[in-house]
């Protein structure tokens, strides 16, 4: 043990025991039980005990870097595709400085070009989603199909030098999980190789039976890395978010850490042993209970077995209520299935809806984001499948987004700041905070190359 | 001043916990013999052993309130362990909630049918011993307006009634029957600590409603309990002792 390992040995017996009031053994799901999603604890890879430095949450240079060597290297979130259900409809969504349009194609398939018009450089559409049978640019009316070809150049016969190439640039488009995803990189590996194991283990939620609730866009006073960093660790929920102790259990977490994206298991409707057993059923907790169809004032049980409790009901009533579940295990019916897609999809996974988070850089602009926040709900078999809502943006603190995220987001502006203080180096990770390091270390092999960091980098 | 309980015996449900533990334990501090449950055993051997530790003879089980065979047998046997009983204090509550109309049977089971049941089945011990006490806990929400119409509040009230009716009808048999009416009480573990983190504003809303700028603590409550229990009580026979530090701004006449 060398003498960092000794300090860090003493932290974890002296205040870890101060902090929980209560030793919790949180019934786990045995792996064989798990029909699809693994459930199996994954080997802590040893990441070191090195600081994060600030720099790259505040430095052009390190935003530079993640442009070049991460977001033109990677497969994107897009968008759903029951955005772009039929021949033509469109999704345009941007990226740092570039704008794409994904297109639904008339055989059904997807294609994503490059939103920008070969004469002159304008953008085709604004971001958003609507539904052509032609792209006409709006400044000459240069004009090309759904499959980005040519349909018409006005005048074509003024060019002697002829067309500037087949028509839009094309780059990979495929599909996941309902959503569709789109790269940069004309060089970019297969859709599935890059996500894996993440189809292996979501496949069985099936997303396509969640319906979208709610679609808002928020400009964020931070980094987008601070941001996915905020999702990454439960240790934040004591500070933050006080009345999740009253419905989660934040400490007893398993964070598993794959070959670039990596996930934490979180027991939802508990109690964290932050805290002593109320007397009563929390509150949040009575929400689980009445949205999976139980009376609260019926329940019988004990506290501490609510989880438990809870899992069984859904278990049994399921089917009755139009819920299929039976590709889940029971943890599943419960927890929060916390998925970090790298580099930038933050999934909140339940048995009955899903939370998804797309941070996105600013074009320019370090200090600032763009968080995209979704969230769908499983709609009942027979269910009527709600209107899609309109998307919506908002700058920072401009509007409620739930109270959860509000504290979030409240938090994050004065973390960005402290990110450019003379007195702060940069993070200083526990070990609930690997999956933080995990993301770090994922971005290092993008843009140095595995283990081709520097010894005197500035990041 | 001596409360005269040593040597005395007490069963007090709900007692692993919050207010009904403070009390077995002031109790057994003063020499009484307890019984005590909850529904969750590891609490009671808990318990169980701590009190003894005290030098006192306690004894308790897993027991469901709700559950009126499983609770008289539990009374009875627990009766007969300590030897008799002189002290009773039906504690436990069915709690707060107005999101269902089951919360009204829920508290109709534990406040009510739990005091009823519990009196009624230990009332030939009661009647044998030199010192009877009930101690009945209601609350301030019997009386005032809090939070909404829950059947907890008039639950409360309806065993504040119940208490007086009680106290007068066994007045003759030497049996002193009184109520506390606690306001809120706050400590880990209890409904407050969870408010406080849940809903802090209407956690610091009733704060705010509460002269002395805090809520009671459990030992309060305990200590009011214990002497409206013990001999030193005496006088005290169909009161309703509001132990609230202030929250409650009617006039008690």
């Amino acid at each position: 043990m060398n003498k960092l390992d000794k300090v860090e040995a003493s932290f974890v017996r002296s205040y870890a025991k101060l902090d929980t009031v209560r030793d919790v053994k949180v019934p786990r799901v045995n792996p064989e039980d798990s029909p699809e999603t693994p459930a199996e604890k994954a080997p802590d890879p040893n990441l070191g005990t090195e600081v994060i430095p600030a720099s790259r949450y505040t430095s052009a240079e390190f935003m530079r870097l993640e442009w070049e060597h991460i977001w033109r290297k990677v497969w994107l979130l897009g968008c759903r595709e029951d955005d772009i259900p039929e021949a033509g409809d469109y999704a345009c969504t941007e990226i740092g400085r570039e704008s794409v349009l994904i297109v639904r194609q008339p055989d059904g398939g997807v294609r994503a070009f490059y939103n920008v018009c070969q004469h002159r450089g304008n953008r085709l559409r604004s971001p958003g989603y609507g539904s052509a049978t032609t792209f006409k640019c709006s400044y000459h009316h240069w004009e090309y199909r759904l499959d980005g070809s040519f349909e018409n150049i006005p005048d074509v016969d003024t060019f002697p030098q002829g067309s500037p190439c087949n028509g839009l640039t094309e780059i990979p488009c495929d599909s996941w999980g309902s959503f569709v995803w789109f790269s940069l990189n004309p060089e970019v590996e297969p859709l599935l190789e890059f996500l894996d194991p993440i189809p292996a283990h979501l496949g069985a939620y099936n997303f396509s039976r969640m319906a979208l609730t709610r679609d808002v866009t928020i400009e964020w006073n931070c980094n987008w890395k601070a941001s996915v960093d905020a999702f990454n660790e439960s240790y934040h929920v004591q500070g933050i978010h006080p009345q999740l102790l009253w419905y989660l259990d934040d400490y007893n977490i398993q964070i598993d850490c794959y070959a670039r994206h990596n996930r934490y298991l979180i027991p939802f409707a508990t109690i964290s042993p932050r805290v002593k057993l109320p007397p009563d059923i929390p509150p949040a907790i009575k929400h689980i209970m009445l949205e999976a169809g139980m009376d609260p004032a019926d329940y019988d049980g004990k506290i501490k077995d609510l989880r438990v409790n809870i899992q069984k009901f859904k278990r049994k009533h399921g089917v009755a209520q139009g819920k299929d579940y039976s590709r889940l295990n029971d943890d599943q019916l419960t927890d929060d299935y916390h998925y970090m897609i790298f580099p930038n999809v933050t999934l909140n996974i339940h048995a009955d809806d899903l939370m998804l988070f797309r941070q996105r850089p600013h074009p320019t602009d370090p200090d600032k984001m763009l968080f995209d926040v979704q969230t769908y709900e499983l709609i009942p078999e027979g269910g009527e499948w709600p209107e899609r809502p309109e998307h919506a943006t908002y700058p920072h603190g401009d509007k409620s987004i739930g109270l959860v995220l509000d504290q979030d987001a409240h938090n994050l502006p004065g973390v960005q700041q402290g990110m450019h203080s003379a007195g702060f180096r940069g993070l200083w990770l526990g070990k609930q905070e690997l999956r933080i390091r995990h993301f770090h270390k994922v971005i290092d092999d993008y843009i140095f190359g595995p283990g081709g960091k520097p010894a005197d980098s500035a990041f | 001043m001596d409360l005269g309980l040593k040597g005395k015996k007490a069963i007090v449900t709900g007692s692993t916990k919050g207010i009904g533990r403070r009390i077995v334990d002031l109790l057994a501090d003063e020499g009484v013999d307890v019984g005590v449950c909850s529904r969750d055993e590891d609490e009671v051997a808990e318990t169980v052993a701590a009190l003894k530790a005290k030098g006192v003879n306690a004894v308790g089980a897993a027991v469901n309130v709700r559950d009126g065979d499983a609770y008289k047998v539990w009374l009875t046997e627990t009766a007969e362990a300590l030897g008799g009983v002189d002290i009773f204090v039906p504690n436990v509550s069915g709690g707060g909630g107005m999101d269902s109309e089951k919360n009204w049977w829920k508290c109709f089971e534990i406040d009510i049918l739990g005091t009823v049941r519990g009196v009624e089945t230990l009332m030939p011990q009661l009647e044998q011993s030199e010192a009877a006490a009930v101690v009945i806990i209601s609350s301030t929400n019997a009386v005032e307006f809090f939070a909404g119409p829950m059947a907890y509040n008039a639950m409360k009230a309806a065993l504040l009634n119940y208490s007086k009716q009680l106290a007068l009808f066994v007045a003759k048999k030497g049996i002193r029957v009184n109520a506390v009416s606690p306001g809120p009480v706050y400590f880990e573990g209890g409904a407050w600590e969870m408010i406080e983190g849940t809903m802090p504003e209407f956690y610091k809303a009733t704060l705010k409603q509460i002269p002395a700028g805090r809520m009671a603590t459990p030992e309060e409550i305990a200590r009011v309990v214990a002497f409206a229990a013990s001999p030193a009580g005496s006088v005290l026979q169909g009161a309703n002792i509001v132990a609230d530090l202030g929250f409650t701004n009617r006039v008690q006449y």
